[in-house]
């Protein structure tokens, strides 16, 4: 897996699970988490099989980033424009999460892919309601409206207590990611990952993708940031989006891929220190046989004994 | 407070056939998928003749075929359709055989099926009775320094077994859990909350076993199931069509009398030329669990039945608990799914137990009668994940967090804290 789905795929498994045995009625009651803090929470009860409860929750906005009705602005335009008549909004949503769905299962359409391709939909819906604002400054750049903010600095929360920022002009939006790692070699190594990330883009078979550099200092786009956005220890990630890349289709990629870049690069460096265990065993693996080989045979034949399960574990680890 | 323990924590029970995974506090686990990997492991073989000149090439592919690799069903169906990828169990008899692959395996089920970030959440893995100390340590290596996690409590998967039953039937804490999964078997005596290690028994033949028995069955029957299909086949059979039967040579003489009803079809479809094909299923649906009570039909090595091995088991166990253990037999585990199993269980074990108290009474010449002994195998609907249920329980409770060994600590004295789980309160 090189990329994140755009949908859960606990909650596309759960839709499914219920759409095929809808007249078995049966209590659904599911809590959980995903990246980023966005929990999910969905609800079918014996009475009523047909309709599903999805509450979800949105991480907490930094100070700079506003929220309308606990929901980024757009989103409620942005849930009835993806499914129709097949949800209602609940308002006030359940307790704790900003927003809660009624979905009546028997609206949706007979055709199997429809079906499918809906359901897939509403498992997206953290891209729906987080990247509404995002799609809503994409479509202006698409659409070649000048708005009337031009220049000024947007924030979008993708992170509890973190923002990206986005400064649309009229031919292009420039988009700054503020990269923050916990752990020290995390920051170490997510700092190499981004240089050869933006390495990477300058190939032949690149060129048309939007051009992003990476610096450890803020970019002068952040300069009338809050001073708390500009403290970033894994440096400043910034992608400029053209036209050409919101045509169609394939913005909805773009704010895929942007809303969740931190998760992406978070997601690549954990592979990183993966891979390197797995190199790391190998040495020490090949270094015990070396060391076993070296041993005169009376010793061995004693040791074995004593440090039979270290041996085990080790040994046989790459017989598999 | 911790924010990460104001998140559900991931609870995760990696069995050698199926690995249970989802978040604390819910009544079941998000995903039930095969513990297999199917990785791309060309590049390894690739970077044995090192040369520099191609040494950027190789990294290349190196880097990319490190992420190219399956779990579970995506895994199996991989290796099916293409030549590229090799199958690799992390697991054998329940323990971690293959460290690279489990290591895959957990990252894969944290990021793509659960898509949670390992930072934000406790983890509750598990482990079997038998495991070796080192094991821990390898495993919390994995999930501190890979994973960041900002906690970990590594628990015995009977004991989860146990404190499932606990919930669902609120009876007293002595039991005995007999826990049959696919690679291995345990029967574990707990009283009054504590392991008594010294009784743990174990059998060598599990779920696995079944399959390959009742795939042998078929094979030498001469059913027509091509070779490279037969194991899932045979696996899919045993878990659709495989029930306990209460006597063999009545249920020989039921299927011989009325085929009709206890003869079954398997349809399916050859992987490799993709033609149609069928075949009967018959004897096996009775013979492939009776491999636990009678298991000389299977194995010439290991040759006590079940029933057997858990009385033992309760007779090396202190005289005082013994009542209560008869009377609390917890079963857990996907190979105690089979239709009566528990009855066949209960029944056998009853009359070991009667036959001995008999014994005894003749032996002292029926002056004293003594009390009868209560025999109890206690069955119940989430069996097959009772392991991760117990779990979910556990670690939904505040106690839990304060019991997991923490990254802080983790880094302050190393890997060697992972080898001790302390019993904490909630659990018993
Ligand atoms: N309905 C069923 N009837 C019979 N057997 C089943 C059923 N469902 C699953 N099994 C079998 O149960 C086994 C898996 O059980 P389980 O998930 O408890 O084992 P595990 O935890 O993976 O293994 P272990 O605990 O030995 O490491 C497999 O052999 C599977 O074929
Ligand atoms: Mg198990």
């Amino acid at each position: 897996m090189i990329l994140l789905q755009s949908h859960s795929r606990f909650l596309l498994q759960t839709l499914l699970n219920r759409v095929h045995n809808l007249e078995k009625a049966v209590e659904v009651d599911y809590n959980w988490v995903e990246f980023d803090d966005v929990r999910y929470h969905v609800q079918v009860s014996m009475k009523n099989p047909h309709l599903f409860l999805l509450s979800v929750s949105l991480p907490i906005p930094s100070a700079d980033t506003v929220f309308c009705g606990g929901l980024p602005s757009g989103a409620i335009e942005a849930i009835k424009a993806a499914y129709g008549i097949l949800v209602q909004i609940l308002d006030p949503p359940r307790d704790g999460f900003n927003l809660t769905l009624k979905l009546n299962l028997s609206k949706l359409p007979l055709d199997e892919d429809n079906r499918h391709t809906i359901l897939v939909k509403v498992a997206s819906i953290r891209e729906v309601v987080l990247g509404a604002p995002l799609r809503g400054i994409l479509k202006q750049l698409g659409s070649r409206v000048v708005a009337s903010d031009v220049n000024k600095l947007v924030a979008l929360v993708h992170r509890p207590k973190e923002s990206f920022f986005l400064v649309p002009q009229a031919e292009k939006v420039t988009v700054v990611f503020p990269m923050r790692f916990k752990d020290s070699i995390d920051i170490a190594l997510a700092t190499s990952f981004l240089q050869e990330f933006v390495e990477a883009r300058r190939t032949a078979g690149l060129n048309n993708a939007p051009p992003c550099s990476w610096s450890l200092s803020p970019p002068q786009e952040l300069k009338g940031a809050p001073s708390d956005a500009l403290s970033a220890n894994a440096g400043f990630v910034t992608f400029v989006i053209f036209t050409r890349h919101v045509e169609g289709k394939r913005v909805d990629r773009v704010i895929w891929s942007l809303s969740t870049f931190h998760a992406y690069v978070s997601y690549h460096v954990k592979c990183s220190e993966g891979f390197m265990h797995t190199r790391m065993r190998r040495r020490v693996e090949s270094l015990i046989q070396a060391l076993d080989r070296a041993k005169p045979d009376a010793i061995e034949t004693r040791r074995k004994t004593h440090s039979r399960s270290f041996k085990r574990l080790v040994g046989d680890g790459n017989a598999g | 407070m911790d924010p990460a323990a104001s998140r559900p924590a991931v609870v995760i029970d990696n069995g050698t056939g199926y690995t249970k995974m989802g978040f604390a506090g819910n009544v079941e686990p998000c995903f039930i998928v095969p513990s297999v990997v199917a990785v791309n492991e060309s590049f390894l073989n690739q970077s044995r003749n090192s040369s520099k000149a191609n040494w950027l090439a190789q990294h290349n592919a190196g880097v990319m075929a490190d992420l190219d690799f399956f779990i579970g069903d995506e895994a199996l169906a991989k290796s099916r359709s293409s030549s590229t990828y090799n199958l690799s169990y992390p697991i054998r008899n329940g323990q971690v055989y293959n460290w690279d692959a489990m290591e895959r395996f957990w990252q894969q089920c944290i990021f793509n099926y659960l898509r949670c970030d390992p930072e934000d959440h406790y983890f509750l893995l598990t482990e079997s009775p038998l495991t070796a100390p080192e094991s821990r340590e390898y495993t919390g290596e994995i999930m501190f320094e890979t994973f960041n996690v900002p906690g970990l409590y590594i628990a015995v998967n009977s004991v989860l077994a146990l404190a499932a039953g606990y919930t669902t039937s609120k009876c007293e804490m002595t039991g005995v859990v007999v826990d049959v999964g696919d690679g291995a078997t345990h029967v574990v005596p707990v009283a009054d909350g504590y392991v008594i290690g010294s009784s743990i028994k174990s059998v060598p033949i599990a779920g696995k076993d079944v399959t390959l028995f009742v795939q042998q069955l078929m094979k030498e029957r001469g059913e027509n199931v091509p070779p490279e299909d037969s194991f899932e086949v045979a696996r899919k059979v045993k878990e659709m069509y495989c029930y306990t039967c209460s006597d063999i040579v009545k249920e020989f003489n039921k299927h011989d009398k009325e085929p009709g009803k206890y003869l079954k079809h398997w349809k399916g479809i050859k992987p490799k030329t993709g033609a149609p094909y069928s075949c009967d299923i018959g004897y096996e649906r009775f013979l492939g669990p009776e491999v636990f009570f009678n298991p000389e039909i299977y194995s010439s090595e290991f040759t006590t039945p079940l029933p057997a091995v858990i009385d033992r088991c309760i007779q090396s166990a202190p005289i005082d608990t013994r009542r209560a253990l008869y009377k609390n037999i917890v079963l857990s585990g996907g190979s105690t799914m089979f239709k009566d199993f528990h009855r066949r269980l209960q029944r056998d074990l009853k009359k070991i137990v009667d036959a001995r108290i008999l014994a005894s009474e003749a032996r002292l010449g029926g002056e004293i009668k003594s009390h009868p002994v209560e025999v109890n195998v206690v069955s119940h609907p989430i069996q097959r994940f009772a392991v991760w249920f117990g779990g979910s329980v556990l670690a939904s409770t505040p106690e839990f967090f304060a019991a997991c060994h923490t990254k802080a600590e983790y880094e302050e004295y190393g890997a060697s804290i992972c080898r001790t789980n302390p019993v904490f309160k909630g659990m018993y």
